[in-house]
């Protein structure tokens, strides 16, 4: 790296990333406020002085993202209220806790379900990740394994077909249409799905399994009638059926189902949880859904003025053109190593920022397989830290306090899942 | 057309939702994050960004 | 104790609020500025002969709404052929829009009809995009030493036009799906709709113009990334194929290297795509670099807009991360602008060897080594 290409971006890269940590961890900022930190002193070194548009016009970036992630707490605060979630759980456990290997399955597609629909890692683990929390902590999965089990397995869903973001983001950055990329992110993600539940959840089940049938632990049956004490009815069931159908039917069949969004979508489903008799206070809920809420929808108003101020400064280009000057037998490293690198300001971001220059890198292979692979890896962003939308929310489902202690468990999963995506770049013009 | 007046009045309600979480949080620092996503949010359902 | 903390949360928060508010105020002062720019920027001298008219002429259901845009029509005094050139269907593309304004202030048409639609998409031009801090606007200096200052908007209709859009796209006329966020990109709703979303009706409008002046040849003028594939290029649907073949040559020949590309079949909505589709246009699309609208792009500003100088790029060329030599690229406005009226001219200048009694002839155009040694400016009256 010559010092003619260093200076000044470099520096700028150094300045803003130094004054994230420090505001971060020394003075204990929010991550959302060090960003917006970071991304001012960024601007006044580079002589910008404090440019108040373009620090919020980054943040519009993600102002349809901000409202999904507000309309998907407020629907699973809701299902909490009505006391569907817990009623749900009971269920799960009686029905299949002698079954590990169908129960491990089942919970594995049960959670990466949301994503595959909504195409947010978040919004899975904040509806099937925390309505699946309370069986697998019963059936006696640790805490962390759980939670890492949950953000892992939300990525994969936010990766697999239909709906796949990131896949679209750079897709869109080299006018590929969002058509055929089905089999291959199937290839991309049903495998690592597998793995991963039969590393993390897996063994705990076939303990539980063993000690015998549900009527033998009387303390848990004690909880599974709390539980259950709501009976799950098709009415109670309602705000489900009405989010599937409103989604699902958008993603499955976008020619004859109304495009409502998302936003509208977890709205409307959150207000058929007045038609279930139970009682609740909808205003309460929708509050302490924004409130739960507001962290993550900070960051991401951070993060997009941060990459707004990266991209008036150069800093961005510096970036990704030092991450292209990665020796030909490095670039696969690179891959993926900075696409996840990246994520710590949101897998989306990685997707624009770096998925499409290593598309256009790889370009003369299989360029959907390739851009679904890059999919992939990017979307185990959604694991770093600080932003780690996936892991983070997976932490605080499952009620571990300390973030890092998922995020080791989900190392030897994520490096698995790079190679996987890098394997599959490789092979691209093989399918 | 119809949508986008839909997503005008979910925007308004979050911010309605934004403020109160203002107003209940304690801590100062984050008090200052729901002021931060407010902005973005006022500046939508005024049709100005 | 508990009361005074309680008081003092709600003292924040009120202090906070109105900080909000204010920095609200402060951003929306400077957004505003792209909705209303004032009488000087965007201002155009049209070349005395052109008539204008607005797209509404065409649709009526655009009247008095934020799509509809200035079109300007000049005829020859012999019979000819019909010239339809777009600048700005995507506004963050600027020498695709200044070719337009070029041509608009410059052509002097003798034979056939000349109509030019500076502002295409008029609704992206009151926004930059989140993210990509673009300068809102840049400008030349004419000789007269007048100002010409243009806004520099977005690939994309704003939001505040079309808001939200879906989750997935659905091409209306072909089913094709396609990320939510084409549903504001002009380039991808043709061949438009009556009664759809603001941006498909734009290009229902324009569908619509074509269709009512009988245009022969429609030219859609853009710039692409240097990491882009096609750029330098001219796509052409397959019927307006063998006038692209003659004039790629002709621009060789004048030591202006150009790509050929064939409209892909399976991508809809394109202009090149439907126009050329839904009615017998020769439909061509041009693409000139645009570094200023890059991925590789370090430092971005109006001196980048301008000059293409950019050292990521430097390097990514050095990395051999491009398609094209970046050393000789048409990197500065003034070329890539050049590069568009010259292809346009001969465009025009061939069509009557492709269709009969289409000929057009249109005089008072700057050439491309006039432009690259004068710079813009000296071709924008003041
Ligand atoms: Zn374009």
């Amino acid at each position: 790296m010559t010092v003619e290409w260093f200076w000044p971006e470099g520096f700028y890269t150094l300045v803003m990333v130094g004054v994230f940590a420090l505001a971060s961890f020394a003075f204990r900022q929010p991550i959302a406020v060090a960003l917006a930190i970071a991304a001012i002193v960024g601007a006044l070194i580079s002589g910008n002085g404090v440019p108040v548009d373009h620090l919020i016009e980054g943040a519009f970036g993600y102002l349809d993202t901000i409202l999904i992630i507000v309309c998907a707490m407020i629907f699973m605060k809701t299902v909490q209220h009505i006391g569907l979630m817990e009623s749900a759980a009971a269920w799960m456990i009686r029905r299949f806790r002698v079954l590990p290997f169908r129960l491990t399955m089942g919970i594995t597609a049960l959670l990466m379900l949301p994503g595959m629909i909504t195409g947010s890692s978040s919004a899975a683990v904040l509806t099937a990740g925390a309505i699946v929390t309370p069986t697998l902590l019963r059936l006696g999965v640790p805490p962390v394994k759980a939670a890492a089990a949950i953000a892992l397995a939300a990525i994969y869903g936010m990766t697999a077909p239909p709906i796949n973001i990131p896949a679209m983001i750079i897709g869109g950055g080299i006018d590929m249409p969002y058509v055929g990329f089905g089999i291959p992110l199937l290839i991309c993600t049903v495998p690592l799905a597998i793995f991963t539940g039969m590393l993390l959840v897996y063994p705990s089940l076939k303990q539980s399994a063993a000690i015998g049938p549900g009527g033998e632990d009387k303390e848990l049956e004690v909880e599974l009638d709390r539980m259950a004490r709501v009976r799950l009815t098709p009415r109670l069931m309602l705000p489900f059926l009405v989010l599937v159908v409103l989604l699902g039917g958008e993603r499955l069949f976008p020619q004859i189902a109304p495009s409502l969004g998302m936003p509208l979508a977890f709205l409307l489903a959150a207000a058929s949880g007045l038609l279930t008799g139970q009682k609740w206070n909808p205003m309460e809920a929708a509050t302490e859904a924004v409130q739960a809420a507001l962290p993550v929808a900070g960051i991401l108003v951070g993060v997009g003025m941060f990459i707004q101020i990266m991209t008036l400064t150069g800093v961005r280009g510096f970036f990704v053109v030092s991450a292209l000057a990665l020796p030909a037998w490095l670039l696969y490293v690179g891959i993926a190593t900075s696409l996840p690198l990246f994520g710590a300001v949101s897998a989306y971001g990685s997707a624009t920022v770096l998925g499409v220059p290593f598309l256009l890198a790889l370009l003369g292979r299989d360029e959907i397989v390739v851009g679904s692979a890059l999919s992939l890896i990017a979307g185990l962003g959604d694991l770093m830290p600080p932003t780690a939308l996936a892991g983070l929310f997976a932490a605080q489902v499952v009620g571990v306090k300390n973030y890092f202690k998922v995020l080791k468990v989900c190392l030897l999963p994520a490096v698995v899942t790079a190679a996987w995506g890098i394997l599959i770049i490789i092979g691209a013009d093989w399918f | 057309m119809i949508l986008t007046w839909v997503y005008w009045a979910i925007t308004v309600f979050v911010i309605v939702l934004v403020v109160r979480s203002l107003y209940r949080e304690k801590s100062l620092r984050e008090q200052f994050v729901a002021a931060m996503v407010l902005v973005p949010l006022l500046l939508r359902v005024l049709f100005i960004k | 104790m508990f009361e005074k903390r309680y008081l003092a949360s709600r003292f924040s928060a009120t202090l906070l609020l109105l900080g909000a508010v204010a920095v609200a105020a402060i951003s929306a002062h400077s957004y505003l500025r792209m909705h209303h720019p004032g009488p000087d920027v965007d201002r155009v001298v049209p070349r005395e002969g052109f008539v204008h008219k607005r797209l509404s002429d065409y649709f009526q259901g655009l009247q008095d709404t934020p799509a509809d845009t200035d079109v300007y029509v000049q005829e020859g005094e012999q019979p000819g052929g019909t010239l339809l050139v777009l600048g700005g269907t995507h506004a963050n593309e600027p020498a695709g829009v200044v070719a337009a304004v070029v041509l608009l202030e410059n052509a002097d048409v003798k034979r056939g009809r000349l109509i030019i639609a500076p502002y295409a998409n008029l609704m992206a031009r009151t926004h930059t995009f989140p993210q990509d801090a673009h300068p809102q606007t840049f400008g030349f200096e004419t000789s007269g030493g007048v100002r010409r200052t243009f806004r520099y908007g977005a690939r994309t209709t704003n939001p505040v036009n079309e808001w939200p859009n879906p989750d997935i796209y659905i091409h209306p006329a072909s089913g094709q799906t396609m990320a939510g966020v084409e549903r504001s990109n002009l380039n991808r709703a043709h061949p438009g709709v009556a009664d759809g979303g603001m941006t498909e009706q734009l290009a229902y409008g324009f569908m619509q113009l074509i269709k009512q002046e009988d245009v022969d040849l429609a030219i859609d003028l853009h710039e692409a990334s240097p990491e882009y594939p096609v750029v330098d290029a001219l796509v052409a649907h397959e019927r307006a194929m063998e006038l692209a073949a003659m004039v790629t040559m002709e621009l060789e020949f004048e030591g202006i290297p150009i790509r050929l590309e064939p409209s892909p079949k399976n991508l809809r909505g394109l202009s090149h795509r439907e126009w050329g589709d839904q009615t017998d246009v020769l439909a061509i699309l041009m693409e000139t670099c645009n570094a200023s609208a890059g991925r590789f792009r370090g430092r971005t500003g109006e001196a980048l807009v301008l000059t293409g100088e950019d050292k990521a790029y430097d390097k990514a060329a050095e990395l051999g991360r491009l398609y094209v030599p970046w050393e000789s690229w048409d990197k500065r406005i003034a070329e890539r602008v050049g590069r568009h009226v010259t292809s346009v001219k001969l465009l025009a200048e061939n069509l009557e060897f492709v269709r009969d009694d289409a000929g057009i002839v249109i005089e008072g155009l700057p050439a491309y080594t006039s432009l690259s040694e004068e710079g813009v400016g000296a071709y924008l009256r003041d």
